[in-house]
């Protein structure tokens, strides 16, 4: 089994306040500590214990700077086995589609039975680059798997629908999977296995080196337009609503109703 | 420091034929109360290595306190605690630790502190205040170790912010270091992540030796332990805080605003007390405020109860339902009828207090840490 595995490096925006640069158009990251996206990770463990039950290789791809290099290690050191980090400024990485073809570039004309990453990110919230990634590699996909069976040449995934539903479909491989957060328990990465990790094949590539044509994955190519980003307004409108018990329960229910939430 | 495990078996390593099987440890653990630990049985069966994994799978590896109450009481002067510690890293190695530990040995690795938080955001403690922040060039006295429970915490960030009030007011030669402090590895060490540790102690030891400090002052019994222990290279005596506070007072330079007429019984944290032999200086401080009358525990000094807020219990949660120790300790000051539970460790303040809320005692008892309390009676 020979499986990609695609994985973002993101900024933890829970803990500090969010600032937008002066241009409007980017978060002022500088106080935020970053790390491998949520779904990523569940999809690097997803990938090692599907190498551990059948044997095989796990190559992780990822568009990032130099400091990322860290969550590729720690991908390695749970046993990933060699990976391509790409770094180019070129890219117009707010597109999941740009970002996508250039995933892809450094798939193709390589052998692999399975993509996966995850199924969302914890910055832009997308959830496209995954799709995206299948349709230009031309294979199957199925978005949203919180479990999958391999079988001969198949794969068959559960998927997360809305309101608790799920669906079961069966895809021929190669496919791309995204993977739902809660599929696995992630392991750690203990130091030991980072420093030993530092010996597999981590290779830095620009899109020159992947041969894509620049001009296919910029900012001139993408139609999307990053037009500005805001912090929205905090509006009050708190209501407190008095009386006993019952009456208060009373006209929750009625404002509930009225509001169409009920 | 050498990488033992990869050379000495795990009997020579935590010196199992030392152990003469007296059971003094198991009798001593706090723990036994609650949970189904018997180190004295973990010592034993840890002589066969074809044991060691099935060992390390059982729950109750992860109940210890690391308190030391063990090691304390172990005639052969072994530390039983260390071997639990030993099983852990055989599980931390495999990669298959709970979440929270993971999380938090990882925000180690990449933020230098185990809350997850950002590393940028360290000094954040310090807003509105004039702190005297280390420079290498400059020679200083007393060298500031800010805990990252103290630095990011709310709850006890206080402890810091009154120390700098404290120490401006006194005009105490100090300063406290920059954001590129990085934790003391006091959880990461009984967590059993020896490999992180390692690093650590190599990393932070260069770190704190560019500095010239007469001494490095901890305000966290836990980092005061862990640098006093496994940092031999280290330039800078390591002191706690509260020995600073009571040269201060022997020299006039502290004083207290009116009275606190309460009665105040004083909590033996386990890393400054049984670990750190720190004892008498935070009995000093409170007995120095006027109207303060200091109660004492049955169970002080190296009997203190352990609160379970020490070796990576704040990660992990026992699987006992039976009363936690710091319960039975609010329980023991209530009826001591204590006004004030006073303890020198932010970790301690955090199980006290969560116990004290638990009980419904809120109107009647607080928890606080030393600091806190002489912020509150720093003449200003």
């Amino acid at each position: 089994m020979k499986t990609f595995v695609c994985i973002k490096y993101v900024p933890d925006t829970s803990e500090a306040e969010v600032k937008l640069n002066p241009d409007g158009l980017s978060v002022d990251d500088s106080r935020f500590s970053f790390d491998i996206n949520d779904a990523d990770n569940y999809a690097v463990e997803e990938s090692v214990l599907i190498k551990e039950a059948q044997g095989g290789e796990v190559t992780v791809l990822s568009i990032g700077p130099k400091k990322s290099d860290v969550m590729i290690r720690m991908a390695m050191a749970k046993g990933c086995d060699k990976a391509t980090r790409v770094e180019d400024d070129r890219i117009a990485t707010h597109d999941p589609l740009m970002v996508a073809r250039v995933l892809a570039g450094g798939i193709k004309g390589q052998e692999f039975d399975l993509v996966m990453t995850g199924c969302m990110a914890n910055d832009d919230w997308h959830m496209a680059t995954g799709v995206a990634l299948a349709e230009e590699l031309g294979v199957n996909h199925a978005s949203m798997v919180n479990k999958l069976e391999l079988q001969d040449g198949k794969v068959k995934v559960h998927r997360e629908l809305e309101g608790g539903l799920l669906e079961v479909v069966e895809l021929d491989l190669p496919a791309v999977l995204t993977i739902q957060t809660g599929i696995n328990e992630p392991r750690y990465a203990p130091i030991r296995g980072i420093r030993q990790a530092q010996k597999k094949e981590l290779n830095v590539v620009s899109l020159d080196d992947l041969g894509i044509d620049p001009a296919e994955v910029g900012t001139d190519a993408s139609q999307v337009v990053l037009e500005k980003l805001y912090i929205p307004e905090v509006e009050s409108a708190a209501e407190f609503i008095e009386g006993e018990p019952e009456e208060k329960a009373e006209k929750l229910a009625s404002i509930l109703h009225k509001g169409g939430l009920l | 420091m050498l990488m033992s495990s990869e050379i000495q078996t795990f009997t020579e390593k935590y010196d199992l034929l030392g152990c003469i099987q007296c059971g003094r440890c198991t009798g001593g653990c706090p723990v036994t109360v609650r949970a189904n630990l018997n180190v004295r049985q973990f010592v034993n069966d840890a002589y066969d290595e074809d044991k060691l994994e099935e060992l390390a799978r059982l729950a109750e590896i992860w109940d210890c306190t690391a308190c030391h109450t063990c090691a304390v009481r172990c005639p052969k002067g072994l530390k039983p605690l260390e071997v639990l510690i030993g099983l852990r890293t055989m599980i931390v190695e495999s990669g298959k630790v709970e979440p929270t530990v993971r999380d938090a040995l990882q925000s180690v690795l990449l933020e230098g502190n185990p809350w997850e938080k950002s590393r940028a955001t360290r000094l954040d403690w310090m807003e509105d205040l004039d702190v005297k922040i280390a420079d290498p060039d400059e020679p200083v006295e007393n060298l500031f170790f800010v805990c990252c429970t103290i630095a990011y915490d709310p709850r006890v960030r206080a402890i810091a912010r009154n120390m700098v009030e404290l120490l401006n007011k006194a005009g105490v030669d100090y300063a406290f270091l920059p954001e590129d402090e990085s934790c003391c590895g006091s959880e990461v060490f009984t967590l059993g992540e020896e490999g992180l540790f390692e690093m650590q102690v190599e990393d932070s030891t260069e770190f704190l030796n560019e500095y010239q400090a007469g001494r490095i002052v901890t305000l966290s019994p836990h980092c005061f332990t862990t640098y006093k222990t496994h940092y031999p290279d280290l330039k800078s005596p390591v002191i706690h805080y509260t020995q600073l506070l009571v040269e201060l007072l022997n020299n006039g330079k502290l004083t207290w605003k009116g009275e606190l007429p309460k009665k105040i019984v004083y909590h033996d944290p386990c890393y400054l007390g049984k670990q750190g032999n720190i004892y008498d200086e935070p009995r000093e401080l409170l007995k120095s405020i006027p109207g303060v009358e200091l109660l004492e525990f049955e169970r002080r000094r190296e009997r203190s109860l352990c609160c379970e807020g020490g070796g990576g219990k704040m990660w992990v949660e026992s699987e006992s339902k039976k009363e936690r120790l710091s319960e039975t300790r609010i329980k023991d000051a209530r009826a001591l009828g204590a006004d004030v539970v006073a303890v020198a460790c932010p970790f301690c303040v955090l199980t006290l207090e969560d116990s004290m809320k638990g009980l419904g005692l809120e109107e009647e008892m607080r928890v606080v840490e030393i600091m806190e309390l002489l912020g509150e009676l720093m003449e200003k």
